[in-house]
């Protein structure tokens, strides 16, 4: 505690400098941040548990929203698929297929059957009695609302769909917060799909060890039929169907990389030229009787904490960033929706903190292996 | 016994091709709390010796005893444990830390100890009532004088109560009056203290305040009965 308290006072020497470095090590760490969030979002999205009990009923060989059509009448025959528990038709239409920051989708659901199939939405202003007196009303996710800044009694246009927003919905499902539910015959109607086509069927098994026979089943039922389905589970269909943006995401990791080491090198010149600059000043602590150890550990502790300054501020800032901008990446009518989590936060600070300490492994060592005598002398 | 007992003491380095040896066969007694000046032209080997007494450089060869332990054998490591308990080392250019208080320069050499705090303020209000600044405390060195500076290095130099200062041109910066102010003090510190002080100088004036002045040159003693 009482060298840390020497190390941050050293630190106060060279404002500017340690300010500019902090700064540095910020920048970086937001980059990392962003990045670790983006891959801790789209791992979450699409790698598999043993609670995922979602199968997603899709037309096969095809990708894009407004290319999957379906019959709404597989309903009735997916429903007495033995181990299915709930299926609910989905209409989606989306602004943009491909890869987009800006996606706008909406989902159009059978409105007795979304609360029942979904009991995990709350409607946190509005109401749904609203959404189902209404046939254009629509249950706007709160990010959705948040970057359209909509409210309760708004109405808005998109995709050539004129909408009144009944409600706002958030949901422990990302997916949710992101998208505007609407009433399945007027998005088939708006959207002039057609009544009795759907884009897809999402359905819940009764446990996640029926996922794989149940999908074929379904697929198989409809094999010969005129439009034959591809039925995966939810993260399956979510890694397949959306791989323009998870190559992007996945890119990104270099990025990561490139922070971590812009990081370190900037830590460990700032250190080194710390140390370089107080050659006699610590050979004269070493005279004073401070072992090579103490000064080595003052060195090790003045790179820290570059590091946990410039890592904690960089963090906080990618974590408001996210947190007020409500970013989501959309493809193919499917939306990832990038907010960071504690696990990200301790993780990012604990590679701030370990950066700042490796940063200055060389320089503490510089510190120390130089002979009193020629240092005093200097 | 002599608290520092110098024998046959001889320190030689290589610089380039050429071997140098600024101390050659020198031998030594310092009695405890006698205050000792050593002069000599550049080069002599004042610096040197008064290195190797303070345990920051090594022997070539010889003896070298403090207090009857013979710190020539210690390695590194132990020397700088021997000199966080027994030495006190005043520079002539101060060397306080610049963004430290005088009270936590001061503080420094009871940070490698196991004090409590209270322990360490007590110390450090003692060590700063002797050098009359503990109105200066809470003063960063680039807010004091010259004097003051050194006055603080010097409470740096005592606060862990050691039995041997060495001072390297302890007044070389400093104007008439606060040299006197320093020599003063050192003086107090040799005969009410009994610290055994141990001052190299260019000044004759400052040399005239210590007990006994040696003189050095080339290596050598050139007064000292013991050669």
């Amino acid at each position: 505690m009482k060298l840390l308290t020497l190390a941050f006072k050293n630190l106060t020497r060279h404002r500017l400098r340690s300010l500019l470095t902090i700064l540095g090590v910020a920048a970086g760490m937001f980059l990392y941040t962003a990045v670790q969030t983006m891959q801790s979002s789209l791992a979450k999205a699409t790698e598999a548990n043993a609670t995922d009990t979602t199968l997603v009923v899709y037309r096969e060989n095809r990708f894009c929203p407004s290319t999957s059509r379906l019959p709404e009448h597989y309903l009735a025959t997916i429903k007495k698929i033995r181990g299915v528990k709930e299926v609910i038709p989905i209409q989606i239409a989306v602004n943009n297929c491909g890869a987009s920051l800006d996606v706008i989708t909406f989902r159009g659901v059978p409105a007795e059957t979304l609360m029942s199939y979904n009991p995990n939405i709350e409607i946190i202003s509005g109401s749904y009695k609203d959404f189902t007196n209404r046939s254009d009303a629509a249950l706007v996710g709160k990010n959705f609302a948040q970057r359209r800044n909509l409210s309760p009694g708004d109405k808005f246009e998109a995709v050539g769909v004129n909408v009144q927003v009944a409600g706002i919905i958030q949901s422990d499902s990302p997916q949710d917060n992101n998208v505007a539910y609407v009433h399945l015959p007027f998005l088939q109607q708006a959207s002039r799909i057609g009544l009795g086509v759907v884009t897809q069927f999402n359905v819940r098994v009764q446990s996640s060890d029926l996922l794989k026979s149940v999908a074929a089943e379904i697929d198989q039922t409809f094999q010969a039929d005129q439009q034959p389905t591809h039925t995966r589970p939810e993260k399956a269909f979510f890694a397949e169907t959306a791989k323009q943006m998870i190559e992007l995401i996945g890119f990104t990791h270099w990025l990561g990389l490139g922070a971590v080491l812009a990081v370190l090198g900037l830590v460990a010149n700032a250190v080194l030229l710390i140390v370089r600059g107080r050659v006699k000043e610590t050979a004269i602590l070493q005279t004073l009787g401070f072992s090579r150890q103490a000064i080595g550990i003052i060195v090790l502790m003045e790179g820290i904490l570059l590091g946990a300054l410039g890592g904690l501020s960089g963090i906080l800032g990618a974590y408001l960033f996210f947190h007020f901008r409500a970013i989501t990446i959309g493809n193919e009518g499917l939306t990832l929706s990038l907010a960071p989590e504690p696990a990200i936060i301790f993780s990012g600070i604990s590679v701030a903190v370990l950066l700042g300490m490796l940063a200055s492994i060389y320089p503490a060592w510089k510190a120390t292996s130089r002979p009193l005598i020629h240092s005093l002398s200097s | 016994m002599a608290f520092i007992s110098i024998r046959s003491l001889t320190k030689s380095y290589t610089k380039g091709k050429t071997s140098v040896t600024p101390l050659e066969n020198l031998s030594l007694d310092v009695p405890q709390g006698e205050f000792l000046a050593l002069m000599g032209p550049s080069g002599s080997g004042k610096t040197t010796l008064l290195n190797l007494i303070a345990g920051i450089d090594t022997p070539s060869s010889g003896q070298l005893e403090i207090n009857g332990r013979n710190i020539a054998d210690l390695s590194q490591r132990q020397l700088t444990q021997w000199r966080a308990t027994h030495v006190g080392y005043i520079f002539q250019l101060y060397h306080l830390v610049p963004v430290l208080s005088a009270y936590e320069n001061i503080e420094l050499p009871l940070l490698l100890g196991k004090l409590t705090k209270a322990e360490r303020r007590m110390k450090i209000q003692a060590a700063l009532d002797l050098v009359d600044l503990s109105d200066r405390a809470h003063h960063r060195p680039a807010e004091l004088s010259g004097g003051q500076e050194q006055r603080v290095a010097i409470a740096r130099a005592i606060v862990h109560h050691p039995e041997l200062l060495v001072a390297d041109e302890p007044t070389g910066d400093l104007d008439r009056d606060s040299a006197d102010s320093i020599l003063t003090l050192l003086q107090q510190l040799a005969t009410e203290h009994g610290k055994t002080i141990v001052m190299v100088t260019h000044d004759p004036k400052a040399a005239q305040a210590a007990h006994r002045t040696l003189h050095l040159e080339k290596g050598q003693l050139i007064n000292n009965p013991r050669q």
